[in-house]
């Protein structure tokens, strides 16, 4: 989606706050946090969802609203969407209505940490796959991006770059945002020059690397 | 930026979360203790100094910093940073000719389990937006200067592998112990907007 999440190249930001060095400056950002991740077993989501329901909110609220808010507002938009809450609840903090229990269990604290500690399995047996793309083979991205998640940012659009590692057989974030991952797709590491990019103003020898599924490649 | 406590947004945000909260829990989606755990695993556990004793291994043990530029995300868990938003780690090394930085344009991927969860700047839409085409003025505002003979590379973090820059080792790293030299590493200088 061509949103305004997708930063990458755009000006007038201004300076890097380099003096906002924290991670929460707020307690009800740690609960945001924290409410979205273990809302994410419950309702439940993945991480690709998540971000899909950020790119959503409106580009003004995206550029003034603070980071763990968005968060917070993401997790509402799941919440409606799998009707388990409706607005008059998110506006009152009451319940109107009960959900089916069963189907929606809470996570327990011990297995959520445990399961943070270990981490997420993101990659998918081959089985017979091959790969489209070699090391050091010349590619272009397509140059149309897709309508909704996606992770192919707009500044390297129809641009040529070399491949320089395949990473493997990894869940698809397109198809793992709309609930129909894992579609496994091939990512690779793949190199551009910051001129091919960026121009003359660009400094000769400086590179850019970006990680794209095989979906957004073609061969050059 | 010092945050205004009379600032009618970050009410809003606020009163948000807390009704937020209080619904999940009315509801029964959310067991209040797994809140607790979670913020305090990452306030406790997780966090830079998980990467600078990383770093600093790799600056003292050669055969390590083979293995952690070949295979980081074995090398790493090898010290037993594991979890998510690090589950496949790629460590780059900085060396008088190459100087790399990491971002994530389209959100805030980063490496969690060695460096806890992101600051404030690296989620900013200056930084996300002008580190890919000015990467060299970017790091000038944060007094890195470059010389022009130094190639930069920029890593995108726009799948599902998360980055860590390997800081140049400093010169006097023989009179050093390893737990001196842990604390000689920076947060900045392992995303690669600071020298160590």
């Amino acid at each position: 989606m061509d949103g305004i999440h997708d930063m990458g190249g755009m000006q007038g930001f201004g300076r890097i706050p380099i003096n906002q060095d924290t991670v929460f400056d707020h307690n009800w950002q740690k609960r945001a946090f924290a409410l979205a991740e273990t809302l994410a077993w419950s309702v439940p989501f993945d991480a690709d969802q998540h971000r899909r329901a950020i790119e959503q909110i409106a580009p003004v609220d995206y550029l003034r609203r603070d980071y763990f808010e968005k968060w917070a507002i993401a997790v509402q938009t799941l919440l409606l969407d799998a009707g388990l809450v409706d607005e008059e609840e998110l506006r009152s903090g009451r319940v109107k209505f009960p959900i089916p229990q069963d189907e929606h269990p809470p996570v327990p604290a011990e297995t959520l940490v445990q399961a943070t500690r270990a981490g997420a399995q993101m990659t998918c047996p081959e089985t017979g796959s091959v790969p489209a793309f070699a090391v050091d083979q010349a590619v272009r991205v397509r140059p149309h991006g897709a309508a909704g998640h996606t992770r192919v940012p707009r500044y390297v659009r129809g641009h040529i770059g070399r491949v320089v590692s395949n990473l493997g057989f990894f869940q698809f974030a397109d198809a793992m945002a709309v609930g129909k991952g894992p579609a496994p797709q091939f990512c690779y590491t793949v190199e551009f020059e910051a001129r091919t990019l960026w121009g003359e103003d660009a400094q000769a020898d400086d590179t850019m690397f970006l990680d794209l599924w095989e979906p957004y490649l073609e061969s050059a | 930026m010092p945050h205004d406590d009379h600032d009618p947004l970050e009410q809003g945000a606020a009163l948000r979360v807390r009704a937020l909260e209080e619904l999940m829990v009315a509801k029964g989606l959310v067991d209040p203790a797994a809140l607790d755990a979670i913020v305090e695993y990452y306030e406790r556990d997780v966090g830079p100094r998980n990467g600078a004793a990383v770093v600093a291994k790799a600056w003292t043990d050669p055969e390590y910093k083979g293995w952690l530029l070949r295979d980081g995300t074995a090398a790493i868990a090898s010290l037993g940073f594991t979890g998510f938003q690090g589950e496949h780690m790629r460590v780059v090394e900085n060396t008088p000719d190459v100087h790399n930085v990491i971002v994530c344009t389209l959100c805030s991927c980063y490496p969690w389990p060695v460096l806890g969860l992101p600051p404030t700047w690296y989620k900013s839409a200056a930084y996300r937006s002008r580190v890919v085409r000015e990467p060299r003025v970017v790091l000038e505002e944060f007094g890195l200067t470059l010389p022009e003979e130094t190639r930069v590379q920029v890593w995108d973090s726009t799948a599902e592998i998360r980055y860590l820059v390997l800081p140049q080792r400093p010169s006097d790293w023989q009179e050093l112990s390893a737990e001196d030299l842990a604390e000689r590493v920076t947060r900045n200088g392992m995303i690669g907007t600071a020298a160590v």
